[in-house]
């Protein structure tokens, strides 16, 4: 009896205490936005990481200088009010008077030098410097006043002044507490207050009364971390979130038919391409595999497969994506949308009897071409990747080429192949689409662990983008630089992917960023 | 008494030093971390500063000997990614592992005790083969599957109960009781068998024999000498409850040790696997000293050794 009792006590003491000790959510009338974050999320420290999924919270939080507009077109006043090219490598920002951080601290000169300075030091923690080498110099003109001067006429300054890092965190308080306290308790000056957080789990932000554009619409946005996507969609429909991004393929009719959610469509700011080592230099592949000499070398072999590779039929397999060319998204003019991402255009691109050619070209004989060594990730980022190779690797097959396609783990991939540099002669990388870094990666002088390009034609072109300033004239530029990515062959763009997103549109009003990033800071409520 | 405590804190000490070792090697061994936090954009100069940054330029052996005298301050190193101490990191997240096992085990012992009793004393009759064909689809349910299943009918459906997290007492009902089911059904086959043992022994026909009402027969008499290896049992199933749970804290975004752990592993922040790991091994090794302790409790004939 004593025994049983025994048991029946610990049962109920452990019960009881369980349900004792996880707290109870406060109930008010605040309108809360809950959305699903598949994690991980990277510190509040917004300069310590360069994570975009995370950034996105972090806009929420910290204003920068200036931030991108929500449909593409130009940029929106954040910390400063106006701005101005003074010449062609001076930029002149004006701050808004009386602008705090949320502990009071002011938003003035000195505070923008000192984050800029920071973010750009090559430190090994701050890992976002290379983003910022473009800058030369920090002025402090006055209080209210700063100038930001470049090397060289900066082609993407605007772009890159209010890309990642770009976030304003206090100088005196960080200096105060130091980086590790301030990740405990970070402060910023954005339009929304952190009012708790427990470490990639779960961030609660209020609106914040005192922002300089006025009071969020809505009150309480709080970023869940729900790393299963089936959680996510079970609790949208349980109506216990608000949203959720990369929707499975299997859930979109199931969501679409439920009241008061709808599907969203936009970028997801993600593409996929296949890098075909055109060199042997770059990473460790010369060591893993001595004295091997990839059949991609030849430019023949990798035109070759760009034909062989039906854009259409990989994006259909992915389930969430558009065909693409060209390696910038759709929506930047620069990656003309209307030669490189029309579907016509890559219709007829995909020509086996063309890919063929090519390899009859590059010395191999009807139905023999080389064994193709391909690594994939088994996922992604925007989703499948395996099942992208594996039916890659079947439309080379079918032009002639032998593929060996190892699959991979996500991070054994990025370890072992991707970031070593030990693809071998194909791989599947999937990459931003920016285009304010792209022509670095094709350059002479550029490092890579993937390859090592060097075309000095093309290197010209690349050199004279960067420091145009004339939208018009870069992108003629831009026209003859992809001339030469399409023609080189060694990154073989494949698709942009689609983000699927789901919404509680009886309560929330969102329109997809042109530039994928999930910023809720235009939230608005659903008109009732 | 002592002698048991210290050879127990020997075992203890070599036990660590072992786990230590091995996993220290294990994770340098699966691949240089520095790869995964670096941007996409880094060149090969910019990761081996960063790579210096961190201390991975160092030879191994260095490596080690850095982490193990530190670590017996209890310094596992700052988190790659979170920077922020990795023991921090992991007291933040153990109180949600420990409220969800013991959870689990709560409503294991409470389902699995009473029905493995109830199907040692009707063998061979319908309720037995009821029990025993429930225990084995517990036991070969997987949790992942178990707890979509859950959150369909008391989440979406019913809307009775919080589909992620831990906002509320009532979130933790569901991920305990996808553990607690998988956990039954295991503790109620050992203590089917157990109970079946003991029941044929000279003592409980002696006690029955004398009289002794039939409760008291079976409580008193038959269940506490079959506890032995149902309380193993059990305290391999806590172990596994504190350390395993990682499929079930993902499905319900539990946020717990192994959520932290997979997260970590991911994307190979080291310091935060290592602190973790030690922690589980740690944790596994008293629950044992423990079990031996009640051993003792229940069986007078076994001793302090």
């Amino acid at each position: 009896m004593k025994t049983a009792r025994l048991f029946l006590l610990f049962s109920l003491v452990a019960l009881i205490g369980a349900l004792a000790i996880v707290p109870a959510t406060a109930q008010d009338d605040m309108s809360e936005f809950v959305f699903a974050h598949s994690g991980p999320i990277r510190p509040m420290d917004a300069h310590s990481h360069w994570y975009g999924s995370t950034h996105w919270m972090l806009r929420l939080y910290y204003d920068c200088l200036i931030g991108r507009a929500a449909d593409g077109d130009g940029y929106d006043a954040e910390a400063a009010h106006s701005w101005e090219a003074v010449d062609d490598t001076t930029w002149r920002f004006h701050l808004r008077e009386g602008n705090t951080f949320h502990n009071g601290e002011p938003v003035n000169a000195e505070a923008i030098k000192w984050n800029i300075d920071r973010v750009r030091h090559p430190i090994g923690d701050i890992p976002l410097y290379q983003q910022w080498a473009f800058v030369k110099e920090v002025i402090v003109v006055d209080d209210l006043t700063v100038d930001i001067t470049t090397e060289q006429p900066h082609a993407y300054f605007e772009y890159d002044v209010s890309y990642n890092g770009c976030e304003l965190i206090p100088p005196a308080y960080f200096e105060e507490v130091g980086q590790e306290e301030f990740n405990r308790n970070p402060v910023g000056s954005g339009p929304y207050t952190l009012v708790e957080f427990s470490e990639n789990d779960r961030y609660v932000f209020e609106a914040w009364d005192d922002y300089h554009s006025g009071r969020p619409e809505v009150d309480r946005v709080v970023f869940q971390v729900i790393p299963e996507p089936s959680a996510q969609v079970a609790a949208l429909l349980a109506g216990q979130i608000d949203m959720m991004t990369g929707v499975p393929v299997p859930d979109r009719e199931n969501l679409e038919a439920a009241d008061g959610i709808s599907l969203l469509y936009g970028s997801a700011n993600v593409m996929y391409h296949y890098y075909a080592r055109s060199s042997t230099d770059g990473g460790a592949m010369s060591e893993t595999y001595p004295g091997y000499e990839p059949a991609t070398l030849d430019v023949n072999v990798r035109k070759a497969i760009s034909h062989a590779l039906d854009r259409h039929l990989l994006a259909e397999v992915h389930g969430a994506a558009e065909p693409r060319l060209a390696r910038v998204c759709s929506y930047y003019p620069e990656g003309f949308a209307d030669k490189y991402a029309d579907p016509d255009v890559i219709a007829e691109w995909y020509d086996p009897d063309l890919a063929r050619e090519y390899l009859a070209a590059a010395g191999y004989a009807e139905g023999e071409g080389p064994t193709i060594y391909m690594d994939s990730p088994a996922v992604g980022r925007g989703g499948s990747a395996k099942e992208v190779s594996e039916v890659a690797a079947a439309l080379l097959e079918e032009v002639g080429f032998t593929v060996d396609l190892t699959v991979r783990d996500a991070s054994a991939f990025a370890v072992e192949v991707q970031r070593s540099g030990n693809n071998r002669e194909m791989m599947l990388a999937a990459l931003g689409c920016g285009p304010a870094l792209l022509p670095l990666f094709y350059q002479c002088d550029w490092s890579s662990a993937n390859d090592a390009i060097c075309v000095e034609e093309w290197d010209e072109v690349a050199d004279a983008i960067q420091v145009t300033i004339d939208m018009d004239a870069r992108l003629d530029l831009w026209e003859q630089w992809w001339e030469h990515y399409i023609d080189y062959a060694q990154t073989i763009t494949v698709f942009e992917i689609t983000n699927v997103m789901a919404l509680n549109t009886a309560e929330f009003d969102f329109s997809p960023r042109a530039d994928g990033w999930m910023i809720f800071r235009g939230l608005a409520h659903a008109d009732m | 008494m002592r002698g048991f405590f210290i050879s127990r804190m020997a075992q203890l000490v070599v036990t660590m030093f072992i786990v230590s070792v091995v996993v220290f090697f294990i994770l340098r061994l699966s691949g240089d971390p520095i790869l995964v936090v670096a941007p996409d954009f880094f060149s090969e100069e910019q990761i081996e500063q960063m790579r210096k940054f961190w201390g991975f330029d160092r030879p191994i052996g260095e490596q080690y000997l850095n982490f193990v005298t530190k670590a017996i301050t209890g310094n596992f190193g700052k988190s790659y990614l979170a920077k922020r101490p990795a023991m921090e990191l992991v007291f933040e997240r153990l109180g949600y592992s420990w409220i969800l096992a013991a959870a689990a085990a709560a409503i294991g012992l409470t389902i699995a005790v009473p029905l493995g009793i109830l199907s040692a004393l009707k063998r061979n009759s319908f309720i037995d083969l009821v029990i025993t064909s429930m225990s084995s689809l517990g036991t070969a349910m997987p949790s992942f599957w178990l707890g979509l299943m859950l959150i369909i009918v008391f989440s979406v459906h019913l809307g009775l109960l919080p589909v992620f997290g831990a906002l509320e007492a009532k979130s933790i009902i569901l991920p305990a009781a996808t553990l607690g089911v998988g956990m039954a059904a295991r503790l109620s086959r050992m203590t089917r068998s157990a109970m079946l043992e003991v029941l044929n022994q000279d003592y409980v026909r002696t006690a029955r024999s004398k009289g002794l009402m039939h409760k008291t027969v079976i409580l008193r008499h038959a269940l506490r000498n079959a506890l032995i290896p149902i309380v193993t049992v059990f305290g391999l199933q806590l172990g596994w409850l504190l350390g395993g749970s990682v499929v079930v804290e993902s499905v319900f975004s539990w946020p717990g040790l192994g959520r932290l752990m997979i997260d970590s592993i991911s994307v190979r922040d080291n310091t935060v696997v290592q602190a973790g790991l030690l922690f589980f091994a740690l944790s596994f090794i008293l629950i044992n000293y423990a079990i031996d302790v009640i051993y003792i409790i229940l069986d007078p004939r076994i001793k302090f050794q």
